[in-house]
């Protein structure tokens, strides 16, 4: 009945929602101050959220995937801004860790994600490369024991609360220790290295959080690097291994997105089909009127469809499969689907749809992120392309 | 310290109730279940000594249909040492559900018995003072506090303008009014646990108890009455419809 979700999954993430329901009269006034409250994530520390993809040796749970998508659906279901820190924390930077991390790495590193004192980010994008991550223009330099880190990262999710980041530079020609064969163009990704750079290090600040369109409440910030110190310790799983590093946790992290649109457009859908039974027009509940009733039917179908897309490519992954492509489209179908589902539902409230009282609005602006970040729909379509069309 | 809670398993506060086709019971079907919310206090009280106090023992009973399983569960989940189940597909007489509790409470030898002031599905409030009886242990109702005091406890109730501040030797029954802090959520670690707790299980019948306890019978359930209209005055000025006012509250809706 429930295909790849087992019953200790699913009540990890009915646990979760059964608190998630105790937020909402937070949610208005923290999406107006534009943070999430401390003890708000600190609670997510007490109850395991934070550190149930992590393994029981370094302290975590050592959840699924799956269930790590079922939570994550039901947090963006109670409030997006929430959930877009949490897989972050927990998906991409955990994931990096656990993958790449050495023991003293994930020793020092893994707790401080799952304490509930803040919340760990992933430094990718840069002003001048989103899509083409692999044009980044951040530049490592040895200097002395350690490195030197140069560059501006844009857009990071919880660089306001995160102990350290995991911010990818690239390695130049003069400081690489294996260089490329002689005369080879080396590739656009040559040299990029994962750090891990800790917010306090000197030569790290945080630029101003940027005003969005939705996701008010998650921190959405500049790092800057100025000549930023980090030792030679920082330095995450091979060097100039990097930007394969990054897709691969993009891959995992693209799970998540996919599960956070299913929880927005859940969400919205079931404020709109509650209004469509009680709100009457015409001497009839509108939910009569097939204008009304037939984008509701057709988008719980595709609500249905992208959670078995999101469920399956984690059920691969947790079974060592490749499901790279499987992510991108459940990523791909998800984030589209939660498009027409918010719109529908604030045009099922009509007026009230608009209105700030009911969350249907909210819904709308939050949900449209999920098209754009850990790769835009354009992205997905060419790496669901590549990897069908490839030999 | 050991702390022995009896719980009940009821309807969820969410959950609109309505009469079973027999017009005796309440219909069962796709309702939720839920730890009863003043038993789930008197949890959180227990769980809070045993934050304070690492050696505290907290173990929750309940005599009940085999669904009741999952409110014994949900207890573990937030943390709870023990559970056990003493099966009863029936429902039983109070008294004779009182009865077998006091069999589990003399083998389980707890120091202290935490009741739910009431359990919010029939709000008879009648297990806790009659466990307590049974076992000729000292009650103290209502509590909001303990604070341990030597083998004795302090026990803390709230009364008007103030508190009123018990001491009991221990064993002592206490019924639960609230906790100082509102009832913990489960923490998906505590799930995962008590999924590999064992909660022995036996049936009703196998406790032997005296069930010559006075049956009571239900008779008949009704839904209460369906609301009537609200009233809106809107003759007359302010101070004709304040008037007015205060003679419906005081005559009609009798409040005043
Ligand atoms: C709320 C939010 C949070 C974010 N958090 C993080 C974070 O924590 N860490 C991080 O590193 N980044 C983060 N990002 C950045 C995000 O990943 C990028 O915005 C995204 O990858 C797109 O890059 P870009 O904005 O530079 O757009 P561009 O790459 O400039 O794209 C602009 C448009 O061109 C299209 N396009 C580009 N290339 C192609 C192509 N080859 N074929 C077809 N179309 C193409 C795109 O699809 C898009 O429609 C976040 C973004 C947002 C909005």
């Amino acid at each position: 009945m429930r295909p790849f979700a087992a019953g200790t999954e699913r009540d990890l993430a009915d646990a979760v929602a059964d608190w998630a329901r105790g937020l909402t009269p937070v949610i208005a006034e923290a999406e107006k101050a534009g943070a999430i409250p401390r003890g708000v994530i600190a609670d997510l520390g007490r109850l395991g959220v934070l550190g149930m993809t992590i393994p029981e040796r370094d302290g975590g749970l050592g959840a699924s995937s799956v269930a790590f998508a079922l939570v994550l659906e039901e947090l963006a279901a109670a409030w997006p801004s929430l959930s877009v820190g949490v897989a972050v924390n927990s998906g991409i930077v955990a994931g990096t860790i656990v993958r790449h991390g050495t023991a003293e790495q994930r020793a020092q590193l893994l707790p401080r994600l799952l304490d509930g004192i803040g919340l760990g980010a992933f430094a990718l994008t840069e002003p001048t490369s989103g899509s083409d991550a692999a044009a980044l223009r951040t530049t490592a330099r040895r200097d002395g024991e350690g490195w030197r880190i140069d560059g501006r990262k844009q857009f990071i999710t919880n660089a306001r609360y995160a102990p350290f980041a995991i911010v990818f530079a690239r390695v130049g020609e003069a400081d690489r220790v294996v260089a490329s064969r002689p005369g080879a163009p080396s590739p656009a990704h040559a040299g990029i290295t994962a750090f891990v750079v800790p917010l306090d290090a000197q030569g790290v600040s945080v630029g101003p959080h940027e005003r969005k369109l939705g996701l008010h409440a998650s921190d959405t910030s500049a790092l800057v690097l100025d000549g930023a110190r980090v030792g030679a310790g920082a330095v995450l799983g091979e060097e100039g291994k990097g930007f394969a590093m990054a897709l691969a946790g993009l891959d995992g992290g693209r799970i998540g997105i996919a599960a956070q649109a299913v929880g927005i457009a859940r969400a919205a859908l079931s404020v709109a089909r509650a209004y469509a039974r009680d709100r009457k027009q015409f001497g009839r509940a509108i939910g009569e009127f097939d204008g009304v009733r037939f984008p509701l039917a057709e988008l719980e179908a595709r609500l249905a469809a992208a959670r078995m897309l999101a469920l399956r490519a984690a059920w691969l992954k947790d079974r060592g499969r490749p499901f790279t492509r499987q992510a991108s489209m459940a990523k791909l179908f998800a984030s589209e689907m939660a498009q027409k589902a918010t719109h529908a539902a604030v045009q099922t409230l009509g007026g009230n749809g608009y209105m700030r009282d009911y969350a249907v609005e909210r819904y709308a602006r939050d949900g449209r992120a999920t098209t754009i970040y850990e790769g835009t729909s354009e992205i997905q379509r060419l790496v669901i392309a590549r990897s069908l069309l490839a030999a | 310290m050991k702390i022995l809670i009896p719980l009940k398993q009821v309807p969820d506060s969410t959950v609109r109730v309505s009469v079973a086709a027999d017009g005796k019971s309440i219909k069962t079907e796709g309702v939720t279940w839920s730890i009863s919310p003043y038993d789930e206090y008197a949890i959180e009280m227990a769980l809070e000594r045993k934050d304070a106090d690492a050696s505290t023992v907290v173990a929750v009973v309940t005599v009940g249909p085999a669904r009741s399983r999952d409110a014994l569960r949900q207890a573990l989940a937030m943390g709870c040492d023990e559970a056990s189940l003493v099966v009863a597909e029936e429902t039983a007489a109070p008294l004779a559900v009182a009865r077998a509790l006091a069999k589990v409470v003399e083998e389980a030898k707890p120091d202290l018995v935490l009741c739910g002031k009431q359990a919010s599905d029939d709000d008879q409030g009648f297990i806790g003072p009659a466990l307590a009886e049974v076992l000729g242990w000292a009650h103290v109702a209502t509590i909001t506090k303990i604070v341990p005091a030597d083998g004795a406890a302090e026990l803390w109730r709230e009364v008007e303008g103030g508190h009123e501040v018990w001491k009991a030797k221990l064993p002592a029954l206490a019924t639960v009014h609230k906790s100082e802090k509102e009832p913990r959520y489960p923490s998906l670690p505590g799930i995962m646990k008590a999924k590999k707790k064992e909660i022995p299980e036996r049936a009703f019948a196998s406790l032997n108890v005296d069930s010559s306890a006075p049956a009571l019978e239900i008779v008949a359930m009704e839904p209460p009455p369906a609301r009537g209209a609200g009233k809106i005055l809107k003759d007359g000025d302010a101070k004709q419809t304040a008037q007015q006012l205060a003679t419906l509250l005081r005559d009609e809706a009798k409040v005043l």
